[in-house]
């Protein structure tokens, strides 16, 4: 496998592009906002990374957004950005495919439609707040926005939502359905997952997100998108280098193959829960990195993952992972300003039941 | 686009309104019995009882009363994969050394909308969170594969009514790239209070048993259910020594970039996928015995399916299933595959249950009685929300 990646789009707490977020890497400091959340007792308050889509009345007229909800604006404006940054002419669009990936899906727009059904009786629900509920909605949205016509798919799979998503992606370009693929994964904040949040987990840290503490539940939530422009290898060299290899597995059927010194980047989140996988499994000789403390712990979590890859790959150097996600004695963390050599990044990624996905980023000069 | 190896389907499973296994459903179809209802399983305040078709509560689905925190949508596909898994030979069993790849579409199995929960929640209620656990246990390809001891790719397809079709399509492109031996692809979905009071907010549900291409027809009725084909490669099933049902032969989708909700009226993307799935099974118009259409019942639906068919495939019989199923939304697309198959196995199909009275404004109608065909492929098309399009291609089995 060798697929081109082009173009990275990127909508986060961080802010909104690929400057943003390397600007946020080499800074290597994100704060989260604040969102209220019906608690254990009474309202209160916890940390979120929230996304901030205003930047996509740049790319779409506001009327052609009239009726469009966040969860679909997320995943509009991390697609105009990917095309933005590839810098693709609009005439191609129409030879691209589309994949979105999502964990929870426009989850404020559901509870909407419902309260309508609620307030009002079955015979007043919303039509609007139904047909934008629609799993696919934000596809839908993102083909008639950017008159994309080829294949739309968007799959549903939690914390493996972008690898699966990925690996579909890269099968319609092997099997030359498409010329390209609009790939992204996109989810959002809302009240009752932040209320869900808080039975599950607890109020959050205070101190920030520490994802190499494995003992420590640290997680922030976010919300946000990551779009990627995926090709096969034809033309120019891209900047971002390749997709090289998508793995897909369980570990109860054995763990990882994993050279002994492999660069890996760590969907480590701060969950305390899936932690131990990561403690248990890594090579012990792997360098590591992980920078959920700049845009949280959500289930497209692995995009912005692949995102930072990206980055690192363009500009030939490993980014130094945030405060919070350098400490750990027993693990081999990549130092400040490492240069990247000719060595693929691996984005891992471990789920709540063991599955895990691994996707291998690899520059011109390490294939 | 490029031509595409036939994939094997070894074993297939199904049940919803039209019968509890696919044996039941095929006599209901070539019967034309039905019998939509109200809802039982929910309660409505609707001053219209709109019709569904149920699946009964004698039918005994998969751990019930041993798996509670299962929701009905993965019980169903589990129950279906059972089916299928059987039929195929496989039973629960696969060799180690196998890569068994899960993909399967719903919309409801994918949707955190627990009413109760919701209720609770805006009252202030601070309700437990067991039907958030529920909702996460019951990803509907998550649950096949941890109940199968399965660790090849894993994939819930949420791309509203196309998702089964899309399914079956990716998956066996899984098994074309050398990704997996074998594919568990499918549908499924659950009736709920959500989905009803959705559709009929859109007014595109009818108050009486639904009339697919008929001339009076006014929507459709919502239905539940879930259907599972087997997917292997020929090389893995020679070595079981193990006939073919049927072969994927080809596959096409496309979106129509239109409307959220309205299909394109030129069903631009529609022929677009038909095209892309003739092309891939290196197959004419005129090798297709017959087409098991989408057929939701709606006027716009229909008008568009009508005219694309009559002006792509003329002279090729179609029909609707839906009249004997409801639109049971994601697992549409895997139920109408598993019967598709299943007819090209009998070289006959079903009358259009519903259909009595031919709309002038269509070009083409549906088979009004049961007839035989003949021809070395067949097709079965989903058209979705969102403006989705999708198309499989079957051919015959070894059988």
């Amino acid at each position: 496998m060798r697929i081109a990646l082009r173009g990275v789009g990127v909508v986060g707490g961080f802010g909104c592009g690929v400057d943003d977020l390397r600007r946020t890497l080499i800074a290597g400091r994100c704060s989260p906002q604040t969102a209220s959340v019906a608690g254990t007792e009474g309202a209160g308050e916890m940390p979120v990374f929230l996304a901030d889509t205003s930047r996509l009345a740049a790319f779409i007229p506001n009327r052609a957004l009239r009726r469009v909800d966040h969860f679909s604006r997320l995943a509009a404006l991390g697609a105009c950005l990917a095309l933005e940054d590839a810098r693709l002419p609009p005439t191609v669009r129409q030879a691209l495919g589309l994949v979105i990936a999502t964990g929870y899906g426009a989850t404020r727009t559901t509870f909407s439609f419902l309260d309508t059904v609620l307030d009002h009786g079955d015979a007043c629900a919303s039509p609007t707040f139904f047909s934008n509920s629609v799993s696919n909605a934000a596809a839908a949205h993102v083909s008639i926005l950017l008159k994309i016509t080829g294949p739309s798919l968007t799959v549903s799979q939690f914390e493996m939502s972008v690898p699966a998503a990925l690996l579909t992606a890269c099968q319609w370009l092997e099997e030359k359905r498409v010329e390209g693929v609009l790939v992204g994964g996109v989810d959002e904040y809302c009240a009752v997952l932040g209320y869900s949040w808080q039975r599950f987990f607890g109020p959050g840290p205070t101190t920030g997100t520490r994802p190499l503490e494995w003992g420590r539940q640290s997680a922030i939530a976010g919300e946000g998108a990551a779009f990627f422009l995926l090709c096969r290898d034809e033309g120019d060299p891209p900047d971002y280098g390749f997709i090289t290899d998508i793995r897909q597995g369980h570990l109860r059927h054995g763990g990882l193959d994993l050279a002994a010194d492999a660069l890996l980047l760590l969907g480590a989140d701060g969950h305390q829960a899936c932690a131990r996988r990561y403690a248990r499994h890594l090579p012990a000789d792997a360098r590591v990195a992980t920078y959920t403390p700049l845009y949280g712990s959500l289930p497209v979590g692995p995009a912005f993952d692949m995102a930072v890859a990206a980055l690192s790959i363009k500009a030939g150097r490993i980014f130094a992972p945030p405060p919070g996600a350098g400490e750990n004695p027993g693990l081999k963390i990549v130092p400040r300003h490492a240069r990247l050599d000719a060595t693929p990044i691996r984005c891992l990624k471990f789920g709540r039941e063991g599955e895990y996905a691994m996707v291998t980023l690899s520059g011109r000069g390490s294939i | 686009m490029s031509l595409q190896t036939p994939v094997a389907v070894s074993g297939i499973g199904c049940l919803c309104g039209a019968g509890s296994n696919l044996g039941a459903c095929l006599d209901t179809l070539f019967h034309g019995r039905r019998q939509p209802a109200p809802p039982a399983r929910f309660s409505s305040s609707h001053p219209t009882a709109y019709p569904v078709f149920e699946i009964p509560p004698e039918v005994s689905l998969f751990g019930t009363g041993q798996k509670p925190q299962l929701s009905r949508t993965a019980r169903l596909v589990l129950t279906a994969t059972r089916e299928a898994l059987g039929n195929s030979g496989w039973d629960r069993q696969w060799p180690h050394n196998k890569r068994i790849g899960v993909c399967i579409g719903t919309t409801v199995g994918s949707t955190m909308n627990d009413e109760g929960f919701y209720r609770k929640y805006r009252r202030g209620d601070q309700p437990c969170i067991n039907p958030i656990e529920t909702y996460l246990n019951s990803n509907p390809a998550q649950a096949i594969a941890r109940e199968f001891d399965l660790s090849g790719p894993c994939q819930t397809v949420v791309n509203a009514c196309s998702s089964g079709t899309d399914a079956i399509g990716l998956g066996a492109g899984w098994i074309r790239s050398g990704i997996c031996d074998a594919v568990i692809a499918g549908g499924a979905d659950e009736l709920c209070r959500v989905t009803y009071d959705g559709f009929i907010s859109l007014m595109i549900t009818d108050d009486s048993p639904c009339k697919p291409f008929d001339a009076t027809r006014k929507g459709l009725n919502l239905g539940e259910g879930a259907a599972i084909l087997i997917l292997e490669s020929q090389a893995t099933l020679r070595a079981r020594n193990h006939p073919a049902r049927a072969f994927v032969r080809g596959y096409g989708s496309a979106c129509d970039a239109y409307h959220l909700t309205a299909p394109d009226p030129q069903g631009q993307g529609l022929r677009r996928a038909i095209a892309e799935a003739l092309a891939t099974s290196g197959q004419t118009p005129a090798a297709v015995a017959f087409v098991n259409a989408h057929g939701t019942g709606t006027r716009d639906n229909d008008r568009i399916e009508s005219r694309v068919l009559s002006a792509l495939l003329p002279d090729v019989p179609f029909f609707s299933t839906k009249g004997c199923t409801g639109h049971t939304l994601a697992a549409a697309g895997a139920i109408e595959a598993a019967f598709t198959v299943a007819f090209l196995e009998a070289q006959k199909i079903p009358p259009s249950a519903g259909f009595t009275d031919p709309d002038p404004d269509l070009p083409a109608s549906p088979a009004k009685r049961t007839i035989g065909v003949s021809g070395q492929i067949a097709f079965s098309q989903s058209l979705a929300f969102g403006g989705n399009n999708a198309v499989i291609v079957f051919g015959k089995g070894d059988t």
